[in-house]
């Protein structure tokens, strides 16, 4: 069954641009639902069925790191995995997502090639 | 570390990577300017602060035909007024250089941090930052035009 997707980003252009990746890499997905921060996202994983959460770090109200703390504390939604998509590569800043439950990390920029690479197995 | 010509080179490659991986445009690397940039006429500026062991700015300066070009090829649609889309790709593309600087200037993340992106436009502006510190200015050549990266550093 396809699985449905949570984007989550502040720039309305990388939404977009991630999703054209997605169908670029010929991957096949359900219904993609986005956010613009950390809180958005969350209140759309307690309202939709979301299997993968594709989600930036650097975002205003509710940053990325931020979203992954908050989300642990929810039974609910706290096994959703979450694949990170962002121009921090520091291997401390990706360390402490990956220590709050981050699957993965992908850096911007990336092409298609790479999301099938990465995401492709997730998705 | 200053602005040695390793630094101004990788800064030329991650320009190279997100605009033919991502904005599907090519550029070509150009001399830059002997003169500041001084005032931007019908421009936009996208830019992004760092703070930490460097503190600066990176920005860059498009005119306004060229962000023009730029978000439409970014997004695949026509675009043929500066709206909102064209601030967020603006923004976007500022972003993603800051990401790539921070990396070139360090490797561990958190010693140095990021602003979010911003952008400024209009018919006539002066981008200035602080006085102290380096500087670097590189130039990209596109069929649209000349746009430019500026970096103003301390460490």
């Amino acid at each position: 069954m396809a699985k449905n997707i949570l984007l989550v980003d502040d720039s309305s252009t990388m939404r977009k641009i991630i999703t054209r990746s997605l169908r670029q890499a010929g991957l096949d997905f359900g219904e993609i639902f986005e956010a613009s921060d950390g809180q958005e996202a969350l209140d759309v994983l307690e309202k939709e069925h979301v299997d993968i959460v594709l989600s930036d770090i650097n975002m205003p109200n509710m940053n990325g790191i931020e979203f992954l703390r908050e989300k642990a504390n929810r039974d609910a939604i706290k096994d959703i995995p979450v694949f990170m998509i962002s121009t921090e590569t520091g291997d401390d800043i990706i360390g402490e997502a990956k220590s709050l439950g981050a699957v993965g990390a992908l850096k911007k920029p990336f092409t298609p090639d790479k999301v099938s690479e990465v995401l492709g197995p997730l998705v | 570390m200053g602005f040695s010509g390793e630094i101004a080179a990788k800064l030329i490659a991650s320009t190279n990577e997100i605009f033919t991986g991502m904005v599907m445009m090519e550029i070509e690397a150009i001399d830059p300017p002997v003169e500041p940039l001084g005032q931007m006429k019908n421009s936009i500026t996208g830019m992004i602060g760092l703070a930490g062991i460097f503190k600066g700015v990176l920005a860059i300066h498009f005119t306004n035909d060229i962000a023009m070009a730029v978000t439409g090829s970014f997004l695949g649609l026509d675009v043929e007024e500066i709206n909102e889309d064209v601030h967020d790709a603006v923004g976007e593309i500022a972003n993603m250089l800051g990401g790539d600087l921070k990396t070139i200037l360090s490797d561990k993340g958190k010693d140095i941090q990021l602003s979010l992106p911003s952008t400024i436009g209009g018919e006539e502006y002066v981008f200035n930052s602080r006085d102290s510190g380096e500087q670097l200015i590189l130039s990209f050549k596109v069929p649209a035009g000349v746009f430019y990266i500026e970096v103003q550093l301390e460490k």
